[in-house]
């Protein structure tokens, strides 16, 4: 189907890039994206996709906000507290763009559960808080050609990578192990960078258009403004994508 | 004009910004600062929606934010504090509305105006810092000549399809705007996704951020060239022109 009338000048901008223009929006309405996560990358990730015309949202977070999550969570105010973090996030979304289709999952992400909450998904948004679950998902996305997009966030400091195997590494290939849990320092603004970072390299893929960041790790130091690419290599032995 | 609050942290605050308090450095003498400041913000667009939602769930007092336009169907592709509903409303009035949803401890200030050489005084009033979150250079040269004439840092930011800049102007330490991009190109209507404006709006809360609070280093005589195609970020040092006419020394 072509887009309307309200869709056409309500994209006209971002049309306006060069390979985008209506065929390009089209894909964006045809793509599906799963974001892990309603916490303080999903949300700038789930508002960008959204205010860009993605098809389908599937937003997945068992969590409900807290006040101490509000310095950064934008999804989500004081009235959504005790609300379940994805469908607060539906009703966000739905009134920064009420043409998407967000399906908010309500569901823990476990090695059970993945299957049926990623479903039909084209690309997937790692935009967790704990690298258990991370793992999980990155075993998923190998096994299912999907690509995932990686995030973390730490302090001032953020890090992003596009993972497609078998072409990139693995989420594992780089971050084997797990760090254990913990109440760790965040500023808004540091998801907020990483975050839209994550969205603009789903939505360049989905359209085809420049340069992800397949096996190249960006490093950020917010304090001092720096940003690094580092060069990451597969683990031949990898037991995820090995 | 609201004062910005000179009290301690409530209870609530304390729990409300948790986790960036125990950023070190940072903690409640930090918060309190933020508490106690106020950012002029020019233009409630692309680029002034996530800086004033980012400062307004970091804890800003006062947020001063000046747009004389209404959103457009056209703007809702990254103008993330307006939505559907406010079509026909003003700017600065539907910024109001979102950020106090998003935030009540915050003070909103909405300013209609225009920004103009004989508005621009009454307009920014007494900030500890301007964001530069426009979208044209004629604008931003009125600003700019303002926040030197007056010794107020600013934060200016330019985007462009996928691409952006932003540099912290603190003069007479760093080159004015002026020195940087003299002159003003023709106003367009230029490509634009939402998530460019999104980044470098982010970027621009946390100079912001890390100015108020005095944590990290800013963008000094720096220009910050961004290239989302690619991902390469870029930092150009920035001089000053000698005989700038607007912080050049002969003035």
């Amino acid at each position: 189907m072509t887009l309307n009338t309200k869709e056409l000048i309500r994209y006209q901008r971002q049309m306006l890039i060069n390979n985008w223009g209506e065929g390009g929006q089209e894909k964006l309405r045809s793509s599906t994206v799963f974001i892990a996560g309603a916490g303080g990358l999903g949300s700038p990730v789930a508002i960008y996709l959204t205010a860009a015309g993605i098809g389908q949202i599937r937003i997945c977070d068992f969590g409900k906000p807290e006040l101490s999550n509000l310095n950064r969570q934008i999804l989500h105010a004081e009235s959504d507290i005790e609300k379940n973090k994805a469908l607060s996030a539906r009703e966000t979304l739905f009134n920064i763009n009420p043409h998407v289709n967000v399906v908010p999952l309500t569901v823990k992400l476990t090695e059970n559960t993945v299957d049926e909450l990623v479903g039909e998904s084209d690309i997937i948004l790692d935009c967790l808080d704990n690298f258990d679950t991370r793992h999980i998902l990155n075993q998923y996305a190998v096994q299912k050609k999907l690509p995932m997009v990686h995030a973390g966030i730490h302090g001032l400091s953020g890090q992003i990578t596009f993972i497609h195997s078998p072409e990139t590494p693995c989420l594992h290939c780089i971050f084997p192990g797990s760090t254990p849990n913990q109440i760790f320092p965040v500023a808004g603004v540091t998801p907020g960078v990483i975050g839209v970072l994550e969205a603009l390299e789903a939505i360049k893929w989905i359209l085809g258009i420049g340069v992800n960041l397949k096996g190249k790790l960006l490093t950020w130091d917010g304090e001092l403004m720096e940003f690094c690419k580092i060069e990451i290599k597969k683990d031949p032995n990898c037991p995820v994508c090995g | 004009m609201s004062k910005p609050s000179s009290k301690p942290l409530t209870e609530n605050e304390k729990i409300r910004y948790h986790r960036q308090m125990i950023f070190p450095g940072w903690g409640e003498k930090t918060q309190e600062k933020l508490k106690k400041s106020r950012v002029f913000v020019a233009g409630a667009g692309g680029l002034g929606s996530p800086v004033s939602l980012y400062l307004a769930v970091a804890g800003t007092g006062v947020i001063r934010i000046c747009d004389f336009g209404e959103p457009e169907l056209s703007n809702l592709n990254r103008q993330i504090l307006h939505d559907d509903s406010r079509i026909g409303k003003n700017k600065a009035l539907s910024a109001k509305e979102t950020i106090e949803r998003i935030n009540p401890d915050v003070k909103v200030e909405p300013l209609k105006d225009k920004i103009t050489r004989e508005s621009v005084s009454f307009l920014v009033g007494e900030v500890d810092l301007i964001i530069d979150c426009l979208d044209n250079f004629d604008t931003r040269h009125i600003l700019n000549r303002y926040a030197v004439q007056n010794s107020i840092p600013m934060i200016h930011a330019g985007v462009y399809g996928m691409q952006g800049q932003l540099t912290f102007i603190k003069t007479p330490e760093t080159p004015c705007l002026w020195c940087i991009n003299a002159g003003s190109p023709p106003p367009v209507v230029f490509p634009i996704v939402g998530a460019t404006a999104g980044v470098m709006g982010c970027v621009q809360a946390l100079e912001a951020i890390k100015y108020l609070s005095g944590i990290g280093s800013n963008l000094l005589g720096t220009l910050l060239i961004w290239d989302g195609t690619s991902m390469e970020f870029n930092h150009l040092p920035q001089k000053k022109t000698p005989d700038c006419p607007v912080c050049g020394d002969a003035l």
